[in-house]
């Protein structure tokens, strides 16, 4: 009976080792991400009592910072709509979004040092604050990109190809952190036969606005078809996979593909690759990727990031949309996994058919082509510092977050897209005395004019920024997109 | 391992080394909480006094039981006191009343009982007690936390199934020791295969019986859990047979599965479980809401981290229910890791000094008793720790010594008292 107890007591006592393992990996792994939930009230409960963070850029210009003011504390935004999508907010009634929300737990310095600290602080009696935290944004060019918007909707992202460093992040139209709790009418409002007022405040009236969706942060979670911005994923699978297929390509202003009429710009001649990316030749990408085939273009564009997915038979995503994680949550590129058939895929390569693609998205695309293949994981979070000038936390070297495609790809691409800023469509991105490269894109849609798309990345000898712009329903991507390229890195470039 | 006379010794050092924890316990509270001084003097001096004076009467009585459980349910009690204080005085005042009484009974277990394999003999008349006591609260019984399992008495609510459980583990060390030979013997053979015969079967259909009239008249799943795994734990002491175990678990998890059909609450929990917990900005408000004791049980071990929020930095009472089934997750709040760490093994040690009892033990009764007793308080201490931090379904079970109830904790300190009985008995004869 002896050996009996002895196995049901190691059975007993391995439970709860497991139980010991579990709530370490619960505690310890899981817990960060569970205490910055937005749902969690300990978050409002801990900022009751203490002073909220700064939040610097890389220049150390404050982008958020709590003021007391006659005893009431509040948030302050000196760069208002302009970094409204970026930050986020904090509210008690609508919850925490964007960085803020992100690094709460730096903000409120809810590490096991700063437990710590609360407790001597408490016990003493002393103001709490939570740590401080510098970006790697751009505070000038960050307002710069939402002047350039100019008040059209659309979303501008510039990262730093070589570190994956988020410069700026402006999607329009925006709104003001600062008043979203403002009361701004009361209604009345007829309940169980009586009429009640009912305070509407800024952000009901913002989210009335379905259409605009000002709190829609178009820059990592809207989704556009790319138009022709995805011949640089194209053309990745065309010099990755079959370089010898290279031919040129004769451009009759139009190819039929299984009965289907692929219009071009114009009659384009012999083309070859560099010419096609320059003047965005349909016809040739469309032909190339039919000898290419599906499944070596599908290939290219998810070693880019793009997921391939599943369609329901109405043509609709099956479940949610994917979202990629990260300090910045942004909606990936989605491709249909289904098979396509010859129109769809010569539709896809020119970026019509199905795909969908996110600003974000693309500004790592153009960032891959300018570091060589290398796409650089994207952070925003350059230091932590407490009150006392500690530092918490310091971003280590920079992650690489795909190899996307080789460095020989990758330096023909951008040849190829030079040659586009050059003397192709993309004209009105050039900088006076820097070597540019990029691509434009106009993509059809349903909602009226083509939305204007620009990628690219600036100097193509040693890239410092990589843009993504896109403006909706605006037109050509060579006149409306490229223009705000132009802007942002000449300014970029002469600080 | 023979009884050495230093043992006593030790129990004594160890508990004043418990008091010196309740008393660290006690000024911290007091630094946070504020109020008497003399309410903390009287909180910390009359339950570490008391634990004391049980183990210098041992000492004197010569009593020869193990001298280690006494300082670890102490430790138990302690934290429950510090964090019930911590919670709400209300739950302290009248739990520190419940430790007092609970170590009386103890006490009373130890003297009364030292003969326990006398009660061998009355099997069948507490059996049918504890039958009794189960059913009373389907026709009298009053709804507590969504159990039906509970009987008022005005000042008090006693739950009946906490003390059954006790009877159960008696009733079935007196059955299996006396019919042992019968229950692995007993052997149907059928194409090569051996099967248990019938006369093995009629136990394990009873057992199963009263586990899933609990589940469904009482509406107690974990205490419907526990005494079938018990049960179960006791078989194997007894026989070894896996077959046996193995169509035991089978017709357990049939019966969860039907309940789980059958009865909404049950199918509820089973849903919360199977929720995807660290992801809930995409889970859908209403299925947030559906989960809220969990999330907020979830939250505030998240917010422990290591060392934890310290007394009375965290926020447990964002969790409700806070001071019975999830008392754990605000000791892992404000203790951090290491303090939930530190229960687990403090559970982890009563059980290896339980079985060790049962090790040393010379009858098969002693040895059924210990081992059961010991696997009782293991499985409740594992199901609800498990639950509140969802490696389990939730079931509603209290947390052995440290949850606030007087049935729970009066029933716990009986089978402590048994253990050290049988602990004596062993030793007494070495």
């Amino acid at each position: 009976m002896n050996d009996n107890i002895k196995r049901l007591a190691y059975f007993l006592i391995s439970i709860f080792a497991v139980l010991v393992v579990y709530l370490g990996y619960l505690n310890v792994v899981v817990g960060p991400k569970l205490f910055t939930d937005p749902h969690n009230r300990r978050l409002a409960a801990a900022e009751k009592g203490m002073i909220r963070g700064t939040i610097y850029d890389r220049q150390d210009v404050v982008l958020a910072e709590d003021r007391v003011d006659k005893g009431v504390k509040k948030r302050v935004y000196p760069f208002g709509q302009a970094t409204a999508h970026l930050l986020g907010f904090v509210s008690q009634r609508y919850g925490r979004t964007g960085l803020e929300s992100t690094f709460d737990s730096h903000l409120l310095a809810l590490d096991d040092a700063g437990k710590i600290q609360a407790l001597v602080d408490r016990v003493l009696g002393r103001q709490r604050y939570g740590y401080d935290i510098t970006l790697s944004v751009d505070s000038r060019l960050q307002r710069k990109a939402a002047t350039l918007l100019g008040g059209k909707r659309g979303a501008v992202v510039a990262l730093d190809p070589r570190t994956g460093a988020v410069l700026a992040m402006s999607s329009w139209p925006s709104f003001d952190p600062e008043t979203i709790e403002d009361v701004v009418k009361t209604d009345k409002v007829n309940k169980n036969g009586k009429l009640a007022d009912v305070n509407v405040t800024s952000y009901d009236m913002l989210q009335r606005q379905a259409d605009a969706a000002p709190l829609l942060n178009r820059a990592a979670r809207g989704i556009y078809p790319p138009g022709s911005i995805f011949k640089v994923i194209t053309g990745a699978a065309l010099l990755e996979s079959k370089p010898q297929l290279l031919s040129n390509k004769e451009c009759q202003g139009s190819t039929t593909v299984d009965g289907f009429v692929l219009k071009d710009t114009g009659v384009h001649g012999n083309v070859d690759f560099n010419t096609a990316m320059a003047v965005s030749c349909n016809t040739y990408f469309a032909e190339q990727a039919l000898d290419l085939g599906e499944a070596n273009l599908k290939k290219a564009a998810a070693s880019f990031g793009l997921n391939l997915i599943g369609y329901d038979s109405s043509g609709r995503i099956r479940g949610d949309y994917p979202v990629t994680g990260g300090e910045i949550a942004f909606n990936p590129g989605t491709m249909p996994s289904s098979g396509m058939g010859g129109a769809e895929l010569a539709s896809t390569a020119i970026g019509q058919g199905r795909t969908l693609v996110s600003p974000f998205q693309m500004a790592m695309v153009a960032a891959g082509v300018a570091n060589g293949g290398n796409i650089m994981k994207p952070y925003t979070l350059e230091t932590v510092t407490s009150k006392n000038g500690r530092t918490i936390y310091k971003k280590p070297g920079p992650e690489v977050f795909a190899s996307a495609i080789s460095p020989r790809t990758a330096g023909l691409l951008a040849e190829a897209m030079e040659q586009c800023v050059k003397s192709g469509t993309g004209a009105q991105a050039s900088v006076q005395g820097v070597r540019v490269a990029g691509k434009t894109g106009s993509a059809q849609n349903p909602h009226g004019q083509t939305h204007a798309w620009f990628i690219g990345f600036a100097p193509v000898e040693n890239p410092a920024i990589a843009v993504a712009v896109v403006v909706e329903n605006a037109g050509g991507g060579g006149n409306v997109a490229a223009p705000v390229a132009r802007e942002l890195i000449r300014q970029y470039l002469k600080q | 391992m023979a009884f050495r006379e230093s043992g006593r010794g030790y129990e004594i050092k160890l508990l004043v080394l418990a008091g010196l924890y309740l008393a660290a316990g006690a000024a911290a509270a007091y630094l946070w909480a504020g109020g008497d001084p003399r309410t903390y003097v009287i909180g910390v001096a009359a339950p570490a006094l008391a634990f004391l004076l049980v183990a210098v009467i041992f000492q004197a009585l010569k009593f020869k039981a193990d001298p280690f459980l006494l300082p670890v349910v102490a430790v138990l009690s302690y934290t429950s006191l510090v964090m019930l204080y911590r919670i709400n005085q209300f739950y302290a005042v009248r739990q520190f009343v419940w430790v007092l009484a609970g170590l009386a009974f103890m006490f009373l277990t130890t003297r009364l009982f030292t003969n326990y394999r006398r009660l061998s003999d009355y099997k069948y008349i507490y059996g049918l007690m504890g039958a009794v006591a189960l059913i009373i609260p389907i026709f009298f019984g009053i709804e507590e936390g969504g159990a039906k399992s509970w009987l008022n008495f005005g000042a008090f609510h006693l739950q009946p199934s906490e003390f059954v459980k006790i009877l159960v583990v008696l009733f079935l060390a007196s059955f299996m020791s006396e019919n042992r030979m019968v229950l692995t013997r007993d052997t149907v053979t059928i194409r090569g295969i051996s099967f248990p015969g019938p006369r093995s079967w009629g136990p394990l259909l009873g057992m199963w019986g009263i586990s899933l009239l609990l589940l469904v008249f009482q509406r107690d799943l974990g205490t419907a859990l526990i005494y079938f795994g018990t049960f179960l734990a006791m078989v194997y002491v007894a026989t070894a047979r896996m077959l046996y175990i193995g169509v035991g678990l089978i017709l357990f998890m049939g019966g969860g599965t039907l309940s789980y059909f059958l009865f909404s609450h049950v199918r509820q929990r089973v849903d919360i479980w199977l929720l995807n917990p660290y992801n809930f900005i995409e889970l859908g408000d209403r299925a947030y809401n559906q989960a809220y004791q969990i999330v907020q049980s979830l939250f505030a071990i998240g917010a422990g981290g290591l060392t934890g929020t310290g007394l009375g930095g965290g926020y447990p009472l964002f969790i409700p229910a806070v001071h019975t089934d999830f008392i754990f997750s605000a000791i892992t709040e404000e203790m951090g890791l290491l303090g939930g760490v530190g229960i687990i093994v403090l559970y982890v040690f009563f059980i290896f000094r339980g079985f060790k009892i049962a090790l040393e033990s010379r009858d098969d009764f002693s040895k059924l008793m210990a081992a059961g007793l010991t696997a009782l308080m293991a499985l409740q201490s594992f199901t609800i720790i498990a639950g509140v931090t969802k490696l389990l379904p939730l079931t509603g079970v209290t947390l052995p010594f440290i949850s606030y109830g007087g049935s729970s904790l009066l029933a716990n300190f009986i089978i402590l008292g048994m253990l050290l009985n049988i602990s004596h008995e062993a030793n007494a004869h070495e």
